[in-house]
């Protein structure tokens, strides 16, 4: 009799443990995916092709850091290149709605006309405009 | 024998690396932005510009490009406000400046001057042709009047 009840008892507990244990699978599924699209990411030497209005660009930087789902923050040494031109710069935000990369820090760039140095630049990509500040200097290779 | 050779070959080295780097620029105090859409450069405080014609300076610069076997080549140069151009011994000024790179015509207005070392000219309207070597200088109306200031020594 008590050897039937102790089977029982067990039998009870192992579905009940079961039961939790699929319910805490259940649980732990649907917030996953919630959590995973609010957490912000950074990947070191982090290298991308992005499709944007200019065509395709190559994206790499030291550090890429996902603000939110539409502003990239590109940490350190950083490169952009689509087939007009090639941008080296450093500490880029991007927004991806809006197609606009810009940054404070130093900037050089290169493309069919010549080589350019700023103290910074924002890239209007949807208006086919870059807006190079500070002192800038252009040289013309001919 | 052979120091001369080398002092030759230095002199000539140095030579072609001046000449190599004579080279095209354009210099902006606030800032340049670049139309690709448009196919324009425009260039905002202290601007400087240099091509292998002349150098220019001015408040601010537009410049209308063309693609031209995989580069980009200024064809329209636009200068605005203090211009001042640098062509060989020759300087000139104005309020505005227009140079078009197919006739290689430099055409200025507002209070225009052309300073050489014998003369300085003024007037309204200055039209400078580079390859043929002409300046033309207009006055703004029939009353107004061109100036010419000339040196004792000049000869021409």
């Amino acid at each position: 009799m008590i050897n039937l009840l102790n089977k029982k008892i067990i039998n009870s507990l192992i579905i009940i443990f079961l039961a939790i244990q699929i319910f805490i699978y259940i649980v732990n599924q649907k917030p996953l995916t919630q959590n995973f699209s609010q957490k912000s990411i950074t990947v070191e030497n982090f290298s991308t092709i992005v499709l944007s209005n200019s065509g395709i660009t190559k994206i790499s930087s030291e550090k890429l850091n996902r603000v939110d789902e539409n502003n990239i923050y590109l940490e350190g040494k950083s490169y952009m290149e689509n087939k007009e031109y090639k941008i080296y710069g450093g500490n880029i935000y991007i927004n991806i709605n809006e197609e606009v990369s810009k940054s404070d820090e130093d900037v050089k760039v290169i493309n069919d006309m010549g080589i350019l140095n700023a103290k910074g630049f924002e890239n209007q990509d949807h208006e086919g405009k870059i807006i190079f500040k500070g002192e800038v200097n252009f040289v013309i290779i001919d | 024998m052979s120091l001369s050779i080398k002092f030759l070959y230095l002199i000539f080295y140095f030579l072609f690396f001046s000449s190599a780097y004579s080279e095209s620029y354009v210099k902006a105090g606030e800032s340049l932005v670049w139309d690709s859409e448009n196919k324009r450069y425009t260039a905002n405080g202290n601007v400087e510009f240099k091509n292998d014609k002349f150098i220019a300076f001015a408040d601010k610069m537009i410049a209308n490009y063309i693609e031209e076997n995989n580069s980009e080549v200024f064809t329209v140069i636009e200068l605005f406000d203090n211009v001042i151009i640098e062509f060989k011994d020759e300087v000139f000024t104005g309020n505005y400046a227009i140079y078009t790179r197919d006739d290689n015509i430099i055409k200025l207005t507002g209070d225009v001057s052309i300073k050489s070392p014998t003369r300085i000219l003024t007037g309204y309207e200055l039209i400078a042709d580079i390859d043929n070597n002409k300046r033309i200088l207009n006055s703004a109306n029939d009353e107004a009047l061109v100036e010419v200031l000339l040196d004792n020594n000049a000869n021409n």
